[in-house]
């Protein structure tokens, strides 16, 4: 999920560049690195086999370039390396807006997969969904690109044209979609009122996330009065964003508390947050909406406000991205960068979203999500290959899910929602307590 | 692509691995050291700060995929264990479904199911996509990997989740694994014709034409018309055995010749005198499922203008792959290594075969199908033709509509041979040539 990526930036220096070249100087080498040397002999068997004898001269930079892209997409799905040009076009990209299609895609190892289309964006207009495959980009197949490619491809100045041809579950044959791309503006909080409930829509986690959620509760204060019974946070389709906006998203609602904590393989590595006093909903009930699109940053969210019992998570299983990358520059980027996971994220009780995700306290379902072939188009953390464990898993297997599913017939527009309006006007049981 | 591989199967010994480690004395260029030091830093990175500790011999598994599969759409990695499963299946008898499966868009995609293996009574089709085997989900696994787990001891079943073209909801298919004898090669007589079905190159397939092309003399006397060689659906094989098939029917002159990077890996391959048919007309049957050591016989026989080719344009995979061993333990490159040109030097590469008659079985030349069956110059990366046949298609005769006929290419190549329709060959393609 590239957008849920850039979770903590770092750079590693001093590394040790001259482990091929020179070999076992010392000849005192241990078993370790007798191994490691070995590994590394293999490549080079491999890279000199291949110049030697493939049909036409390889080109040197695209065969190394192929193989961090394979040696580190497959360590799981979040990793991966940037070429040169990427990571220099991304340093540029990170601020405001960009000219796209407005999709946030993951990589299925080959399979370019929809997350979700960004509302109010070409590609939500031109009717792209969630789970669709990119097989190809203006007739160009994708087979052997890296996410960051893909992204790239993607993109590109306002009002040009680009062609996607798509595979739909359901549809067999592809079809193309013919876009224009426009200026995509970092997605901004919405809300309104629900009748007595405050509704806030957070689409994505930036870095005006949390001055958006802070703006719609006062403005919902203002309009609904001293009646508001509650709020209403969809983080449903929201596929993160940068860490520390959840953690501000988060601290709004609680007063004390270990928000989350990150772990990588050192001790020194973990870090804790923390919430501070001060809760800008006046203790008022709040429901969380969640979906299999939620993930990363709004996983975050959603489990700190559920472990300290802050709020009622309504909605279906989180897709369980509870991991944390770290971008790692290669000669200062001249040679690119690694995209790597280097932390686990943990709730507040100590859970790992990683691969489990956030469990609802009342389980809604919209209509279309519980198929066996919707689980097919539509991947979570861990149907993806390669997928990190959850490591500190609950020592219980997960409780089946009493689902609500949308009366047959009657078509509610937005099942969960309405769903959530009547929770909250105490028009439902909220079985909450016993599910943890 | 995995049964096309052994064309061109030869081990290349003694490759210096050695040339990486003593710079100057072989004259690796700077540019090479450069990009391994830069390879060797982002692998140490990887396993000083990677979430977990990670095996180092994996890294490197996947880096040595990454490079090769990013080379062209044949070209792939062997990790130890698959080679080792690979040389023993190369002896024989396997325990298997009897599928050839290609990737695609991270799924197993069918080219065909073998003729009476436990795939083709279970109905598989042409075309299915695989979406998971025994309840593993295939995305993520490499083909290799796949295979492997389609294969195993007789009699065991396995369960294969399908995905098909106008089926709303994948199914499952259990089947049966069974010893999958490549039966290559199979006959029948039409009337006056003698029908021949080559399904795959294997060491039986030059000596089982050969006992059909006698059985038909014998059953059809001296009133034979001629014969149908039917390489549909036939994936390729054994480049010799590709070879010994075009001789069978030539007189003399060049049947293919490969040509690598270096002017020492250029060979030809030449037909001795005698034809076992004694020049009686041939039509050869082709689609888009016919690849590599099919093409090179019909390739040849086209330009010797020994038969009529007939069906739709073939796939189109005119390169070599060698098995190159990466030492002990290391697991083998299947690289790319030369290109197929027919005997007037035309590359297959991309193009394919283009018949002399185009017929078709039914829509396959639709937009729509296109996309379904998949060619050569479809596949992400492919490599270029370099000295490609322009000819241009024939119109395309379909089958009458409202009338079923079976088999509409086979109907035509009869009325062919017995003059029922003319055989335009060494007329107006002649020029094209």
């Amino acid at each position: 999920m590239q957008c849920a990526g850039l979770a903590a930036l770092g750079a590693a220096a001093g590394f040790l560049g001259a482990v091929l070249v020179l070999p076992l100087a010392g000849g005192a080498a241990d078993s370790d690195s007798q191994v490691t040397y070995e590994a590394l002999n293999r490549f080079g068997a491999a890279f000199a086999a291949v110049r030697a004898d493939y049909v036409e001269p390889p080109d040197d930079r695209k065969m190394v370039e192929d193989a961090l892209n394979g040696m580190i997409s497959d360590l799981d799905p979040h990793s991966s390396y940037f070429d040169p040009k990427t990571f220099a076009d991304m340093q540029v990209k990170t601020s405001g807006t960009y000219g796209g299609i407005g999709l946030v895609i993951a990589a299925d190892q080959g399979v370019v997969k929809v997350v979700s289309p960004i509302d109010d964006t070409p590609a939500s207009h031109a009717g792209i969904k969630a789970g669709d495959s990119i097989l190809a980009i203006d007739g160009r197949g994708l087979q052997g690109l890296s996410l960051d490619k893909v992204q790239d491809m993607l993109r590109g100045p306002s009002g040009t044209p680009v062609k996607l041809t798509l595979l739909r579950g359901g549809v067999q044959k592809s079809f193309e979609v013919s876009l224009v791309r426009a200026a995509i503006q970092v997605e901004a909080v919405k809300s309104h009122r629900e009748g007595d409930v405050g509704y806030i829509r957070i689409p994505a986690f930036n870095e005006e996330t949390n001055d958006g959620v802070m703006t719609a509760i006062k403005s919902l204060k203002k309009e609904i009065g001293p009646h508001l019974r509650g709020y209403i946070i969809d983080l449903r389709d929201d596929g993160g964003g940068v860490l520390d906006q959840a953690i501000a998203v988060s601290d709004d609602f609680l007063n004390s508390g270990e928000i989350v904590s990150t772990r990588g393989r050192k001790p020194e590595d973990t870090q804790r947050y923390d919430a501070k006093p001060g809760d800008i909903a006046d203790g008022k009930p709040i429901i969380v909406l969640i979906n299999g699109g939620t993930a990363s940053a709004s996983e975050i969210v959603a489990g700190a406000l559920q472990d300290h019992k802050r709020a009622t998570i309504v909605g279906m299983t989180s897709f369980g991205k509870g991991s944390v990358q770290t971008i790692i520059p290669l000669s200062d980027g001249q040679d690119g960068a690694l995209h790597l996971t280097t932390a686990r994220y943990y709730t507040p009780s100590g859970r790992s979203i990683q691969a489990t995700g956030i469990v609802p306290d009342v389980a809604v379902a919209q209509g279309d999500e519980a198929t066996p072939f919707a689980k097919l188009e539509r991947p979570s953390e861990a149907d993806l290959p390669h997928h990190l464990t959850a490591e500190q898993q609950t020592a219980a297997a997960p409780a089946k899910l009493n689902i609500v599913e949308p009366p047959p017939g009657n078509k509610s527009d937005d099942f969960q929602l309405a769903y959530a309006v009547k929770l909250m006007d105490g028009k439902l049981p909220a079985r909450t307590a016993s599910v943890h | 692509m995995k049964r096309f591989a052994f064309v061109g199967m030869g081990m290349v010994a003694g490759f210096s691995a050695a040339l990486l480690l003593f710079p100057s004395a072989h004259g690796a260029n700077d540019s090479a050291y450069k990009q391994l030091d830069l390879f060797s830093d982002a692998f140490e990175r990887v396993r000083a700060d990677y979430v977990h500790p990670v095996d180092d011999g994996q890294l490197v598994d996947s880096a040595i995929e990454g490079m090769v599969s990013g080379l062209d759409p044949h070209s792939s990695y062997m990790d130890a264990k698959a080679f080792a499963d690979m040389k023993i299946q190369t002896k024989g008898q396997f325990g298997g479904l009897g599928l050839e499966v290609t990737m695609e868009d991270g799924l197993i995609k069918v080219i065909s199911p073998i003729d009476d293996t436990p795939a083709a009574r279970a109905g598989i089709k042409p075309a299915d996509y695989i979406a998971a085997i025994d309840g593993t989900p295939i995305q993520g696994m490499s083909l290799n990997d796949a295979i492997t787990k389609m294969r195993g001891p007789q009699g065991t079943k396995v369960t294969l989740t399908v995905l098909r073209s106008g089926a709303k909801k994948p199914f499952d298919v259990t089947l049966t694994r069974a010893i999958v004898q490549v039966d290559s090669v199979k006959f029948h007589r039409e009337g006056d014709v003698g029908y021949i079905r080559l399904s795959a190159f294997n060491e039986e397939t030059g000596s089982g034409l050969e006992h059909a092309v006698r059985e038909l003399k014998h059953q059809i006397g001296p009133g034979i018309r001629g014969y149908v060689l039917d390489l549909r659906n036939n994936p390729g094989g054994l480049l010799d055995q590709a070879v010994q098939v075009s001789d069978d029917f030539l007189n003399s002159g060049e049947i293919v010749s490969t040509r690598g990077r270096h002017p020492e890996d250029t060979a030809r391959y030449d037909a001795k005198p005698g034809d076992i048919t004694d020049g009686k007309p041939i039509v050869v049957l082709i689609n888009a499922g016919t690849a590599s050591a099919s093409e090179i016989v019909a390739g040849a026989l086209q330009d010797h203008k020994r038969a009529t080719i007939e069906g739709m344009t073939s796939f189109g995979k005119g390169s070599v792959q060698t098995i190159i061993p990466l030492g002990e333990g290391g697991g083998a490159l299947r690289l790319t290594t030369a290109r197929y040109y027919t005997p007037s030097g035309h590359s297959i590469q991309a193009t394919g075969i283009t018949p002399d008659i185009a017929v078709a079985e039914g829509d396959e030349d639709s937009s729509e199908s296109k996309l379904d069956h998949l060619t050569e110059a479809n596949l992400p990366g492919h490599l270029d033709a370099e000295n490609a046949n322009k000819k241009a298609a024939p119109p395309v005769i379909h089958p009458p509509a409202g009338k079923k006929i079976d088999d509409f290419q086979l109907s035509y190549a009869l009325d062919l041979l017995r003059g029922k329709v003319a055989m335009n060959t060494t007329g107006k393609t002649a020029a094209a040539n």
